[in-house]
């Protein structure tokens, strides 16, 4: 009961944040963004039609309601047509999202899960050859950028003169199989980039956890190292290893779509928020921006959430 | 001190170091002393003089890397603590040998209830069930004289005072009844009501456990208070032990005398200002060859700048490193 109450207000208090974010997109979007009144009208309008054009866009209403008007799209989730296929935007989200969920997944579980279990290793270890070899790989990995390991796996896993086993662009996901071969070398390519700063971050709060007052306690009380490493190190660190997780994730669905899918060819929600920022296509552009946002403030709920199932000092205040 | 008795614990010239970057530090040089069933210890010295890493040492806690015993035995009722496996050590700690803390605001898990984590160290222990080990628990925070028992031990550390965290500490430690209790400056931390309440809750205690308490602390106001013998360190190595009747009416090491008349309340007449001891303590990468102590020493001779003395035993209970002794 309390915890609904604390999740009720803390959603009340994302309204606000929802607002600021979504507001200053809209300001950006109207001063920055695409103007279609030239694109339909051609270069030798006379002002009266360009009159005409910008009242049927709506250009000519106050700023506040063409806000309104945003607020009442992102509430009920239509945004209208696309201009460039005419095809409903919720529709096309509906298609698209999906298709990038199933892509980005697996690469961006996969980059914690590994980097959280190499962070252990190498805290345990530290200072020993072990923890220098996955450091120092891990520098590695860091300083190779994301289209250089992309271009890398595909010549090693995709091409003639690697493995050649797997498709180089495209998408399928009618059976396991299809998505598997698709999804592997985009996996592979998000985990190899991912991998180096995960695993640098997790050391270094896994190292800190491990040497803080307490541990040095259980230990003095003959607690066995399975038992100290799961109550003491892994539980204390959640908070931190929450916050990266869930607020990586907006940037990893944006921006990490954005690049595999332009680069594989991949119909997801990341190309068409390509095509849209090339083509000027508003309607789409605007529901884009309104979700990412809706997305950070969700994440920024699920963060706060969370913090308080593992951490009792953290209060319902 | 009952010298018809075995030790419980026999520490036998002990030496640790630490390695750092700037070289190999020599935090514990070559220690020995005994401590006897049931007796209270005192061991002074000032802030880095090797207090902790002694009460690490006795534990096998010494954080390694950097730290390692090099050299010495630690034998507890015979046992040689530096020879035995890490499952067997982990069995005595907590259990024959319990440490308490100097700073109880981070000595305990924030994310467990202080029930849990003393029922973890009670079934680690003795063959108890969770359950049978949260009603020992409770009795055991009711004995440290914590109010509602029952309801606090379900709090987590963050809703207790200081104090009340280092009662929790004391009732974690004395829960699988330690022969030989270990307490890192219990009190530094607490504001001085607290610190006197701390105390006397030790000593009440030790009575009904009959254990020994090593009790470490720079403050030997605590000490004349509480021990019935006190270990006066300076710079990783003993340089008085002695009853504490003769440690405080017949101090005989120079430092030790130095370090009695800076405690004001044990002065007839108030002074004007306090005698401190002039100089400083070296540092461990420079330790001059002969006395530690020589540079600040008022009776400092040539011979303490060549040669290092020895503990040695003097008539009574007391045993000084030092080849001038106050008479
Ligand atoms: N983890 C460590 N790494 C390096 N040196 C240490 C470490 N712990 C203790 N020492 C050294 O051991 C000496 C004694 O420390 P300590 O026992 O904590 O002093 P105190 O008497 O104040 O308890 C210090 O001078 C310190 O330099
Ligand atoms: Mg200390």
């Amino acid at each position: 009961m309390e915890t609904l109450q604390y999740i009720l207000r803390k959603l009340l208090t994302g309204i606000p944040l929802l607002l600021g974010v979504t507001f200053i997109s809209f300001l950006l979007m109207v001063y920055f963004g695409p103007d279609k009144t030239y694109e339909l009208l051609g270069k030798s309008a006379t002002p009266e039609q360009i009159e005409e054009v910008r009242h049927q866009l709506g250009y000519d209403r106050p700023f506040i309601a063409r806000y309104g008007q945003y607020l009442k799209e992102l509430a009920t989730m239509d945004f209208g047509h696309s201009d460039s296929t005419g095809e409903p935007v919720s529709g096309l989200l509906s298609r698209t999202i999906p298709i990038s969920l199933a892509l980005i997944t697996p690469g961006f579980v996969l980059g914690n899960l590994i980097a959280v279990l190499l962070a252990l290793v190498a805290a345990y270890h530290r200072s020993s050859w072990v923890d220098r070899f996955i450091m120092g790989f891990s520098v590695v990995g860091m300083s190779i950028s994301f289209l250089i390991a992309i271009i890398g796996f595909q010549i090693l896993l995709s091409s003639s003169y690697g493995l050649n086993m797997f498709p180089v662009r495209g998408w399928n996901m009618s059976t396991v199989g299809n998505y598997l071969s698709y999804v592997t070398v985009p996996t592979l390519a998000t985990v190899f980039v991912s991998l180096g700063y995960n695993t640098r971050f997790y050391r270094a709060v896994i190292v800190e956890e491990m040497t803080r007052d307490h541990v040095r306690t259980a230990r003095a009380f003959g607690i066995p190292p399975a038992r100290i490493f799961y109550k003491n190190i892994l539980k204390n660190s959640m908070i931190p290893i929450i916050t990266r997780v869930i607020f990586s994730i907006p940037l990893v669905v944006i921006s990490g779509s954005l690049l595999i899918e332009s680069y594989f060819g991949i119909p997801g929600v990341g190309k068409v928020t390509f095509d849209a920022i090339t083509t000027g296509d508003q309607p789409v552009l605007k529901a884009v921006v309104g979700l990412t946002a809706v997305l950070f403030v969700l994440a920024q709920l699920l963060t706060d959430i969370l913090y308080r199932a593992v951490d009792p000092r953290v209060t319902l205040k | 001190m009952n010298p018809d008795q075995a030790p419980l614990l026999r520490v036998r010239d002990l030496v640790v170091e630490f390695s750092t970057e700037v070289g190999v530090a020599r935090a514990i040089d070559g220690i020995s002393f005994d401590i006897y069933p049931n007796e209270t210890v005192g061991l002074v010295g000032e802030s880095g003089c090797g207090k902790t890493v002694t009460g690490l040492s006795i534990l096998g806690l010494i954080p390694s890397p950097p730290g390692k015993i090099v050299r010495g035995s630690i034998e507890l009722m015979g046992k040689d603590l530096t020879a035995i496996p890490e499952k067997e050590l982990r069995d005595i700690r907590g259990g024959d040998i319990s440490m308490i803390f100097q700073e109880p605001m981070t000595a305990l898990n924030p994310v467990f209830t202080i029930g849990n984590q003393m029922v973890d160290v009670l079934t680690q222990h003795r063959n108890l069930t969770r359950k049978q080990a949260h009603s020992v628990a409770i009795e055991m925070l009711d004995k440290v004289g914590i109010p509602a028992p029952g309801q606090r031990i379900l709090e987590y550390p963050h809703q207790l005072s200081g104090g009340m965290r280092q009662r929790v500490m004391i009732a974690m430690a004395l829960s699988c009844g330690p022969k030989l209790l270990v307490a890192d400056e219990p009190t530094t931390a607490l504001d001085v009501t607290t610190q006197a309440q701390v105390l006397e809750q030790i000593r009440l205690l030790q009575d009904e456990f009959q254990m020994a308490v090593i009790l470490v602390t720079h403050d030997l106001g605590v000490v004349a208070e509480t021990c019935d013998r006190g270990i006066v360190m300076y710079c990783g190595s003993i340089v008085e032990s002695a009853g504490i009747e003769d440690l405080f009416n017949h101090p005989c090491h120079p430092y030790t005398e130095g370090l009695l008349q800076s405690i004001p309340r044990l002065r007839e007449k108030p002074v004007d200002r306090l005698p401190i001891i002039p100089g400083r303590v070296p540092d461990l990468f420079h330790l001059p060859s002969g006395c530690r102590f020589a540079d600040r020493c008022s009776k400092v001779t040539d011979r303490c700048r060549q040669e290092a003395p020895v503990l040695q035993q003097l008539t009574g209970s007391t045993a000084v490193s030092c080849f001038n002794p106050v008479a």
